[in-house]
């Protein structure tokens, strides 16, 4: 892997920043790569938009901005608005499928993958950790960081008393990406 | 729902060892006998009547609903002490978990409510509990000391509301542990707000 482009889009009060976060943190500090993290949000904490640029390399990182990324986390439709024209032709997009439509506008050979994850976050228990079942989806799907790494990263970054919870998110996010990436080999 | 870790044990002060594991379709004979040894006195502070075939087959649809997540204590395949956390799925309570727990006499004073209890405090917060609530009558010294001990206060008083076996009224305790402020930093941290990032 020389150098994977990530971003993620979604809402304030989504916890974009926080799986940006984790991923990074996964590939940095418990996986032994290097990685980057640019965030950005409206004035507003909750409701506006929302993205975090996450870059992941086996090389030390120059430039951080993301500007055509190689993977796509998108929880809004705005943020599929915004950053959908932005993905890589043959880039993989990761979707909240209740939240987000996807038309025909995507670049060439650009690869879907959908998950119910705010359905999945609720019948969890916690709408709130929404963005944990994405982090488990994106490490399912991509394989770009380990599943153990992801764990500890998920474990060191969550309040004390939630990481069961966010344990069984992180694993329902990841299972599924990973059923969704065997049946996509399968076609 | 299945519930991971166990089955688990325990081991008492007293040095004895308990298998702790979720109450499941089928315990109903065990669950049956367990309360029907129980003193008529000590049942009398229970809500509903345990010692009927009934309430047994009710207990368990509300399990298997996901309207209440049980644990038991066995010994030698006996049950000697059964904990219930009860969820309700819908209405303006929904984020409230009331706990019940009973222990065979033969048990008491040995650390197994408390054993049991913190399971549940756990596994209600886990499963995104706000507040629980626990009832306690005025003279349940040792189980106020152990709800107090896990992080309940006392938050009502119903006075004169149980009867004991002598027809003397006395107060009831209902003390809560509200574990919302887990959640509020968990909700801190997806803000996604320059502040909340570290």
């Amino acid at each position: 892997m020389a150098k994977t482009e990530i971003r993620i889009g979604g809402l304030g009060g989504q916890g974009v920043i926080l799986c940006g976060m984790i991923i990074g943190k996964a590939a940095a500090i418990y996986d032994g790569k290097h990685a980057t993290l640019i965030q950005a949000f409206g004035p507003e904490a909750r409701g506006s938009a929302c993205s975090a640029q996450v870059t992941v390399a086996d090389q030390v990182i120059g430039y951080p901005y993301v500007k055509q990324p190689d993977v796509l986390v998108l929880m809004s439709q705005d943020a599929y608005a915004q950053f959908g024209p932005t993905l890589k032709p043959g880039g993989r997009l990761l979707y909240e499928e209740e939240l987000v439509k996807v038309d025909q506008k995507l670049p060439a050979g650009a690869l879907t993958f959908g998950i119910p994850a705010t359905r999945f976050a609720e019948e969890l228990g916690r709408r709130l950790v929404l963005n944990i079942v994405m982090a488990g989806f994106f490490t399912g799907v991509t394989g770009l960081v380990s599943s153990e790494a992801m764990e500890k990263a998920v474990k060191a970054s969550v309040p004390k008393g939630t990481e069961d919870l966010n344990m069984r998110a992180l694993h329902k996010g990841l299972e599924y990406g990973r059923s969704v990436a065997a049946q996509l080999v399968g076609r | 729902m299945r519930l991971e870790g166990f089955p688990s044990s325990v081991t008492l002060r007293d040095g004895t060892a308990l298998t702790i594991r979720p109450v499941k379709r089928g315990d109903q004979p065990a669950l049956l006998a367990f309360y029907r040894e129980m003193p008529q006195e000590d049942r009398l502070f229970l809500k509903d009547d345990v010692t009927t075939e009934s309430w047994a087959d009710r207990f368990i649809r509300r399990i298997e609903r996901n309207e209440a997540l049980s644990l038991v204590a066995e010994k030698d395949g006996q049950i000697v002490a059964e904990a219930t956390l009860y969820r309700p799925q819908h209405g303006w309570s929904a984020h409230v978990g009331e706990l019940r727990v009973a222990v065979a006499r033969s048990h008491r004073r040995k650390g197994l409510a408390t054993a049991l209890s913190g399971m549940l405090v756990k596994l209600a917060t886990d499963q995104g509990a706000d507040k629980i609530i626990v009832e306690v009558v005025e003279n349940q010294v040792s189980a106020l000391r152990t709800f107090a001990k896990l992080g309940f206060q006392q938050e009502a008083v119903l006075r004169g509301h149980v009867r004991d076996i002598r027809g003397a009224r006395r107060d009831l305790l209902v003390l809560s542990n509200d574990v919302s402020h887990i959640w509020a930093a968990m909700e801190a941290l997806v803000a996604d707000s320059s502040q909340e990032v570290h």
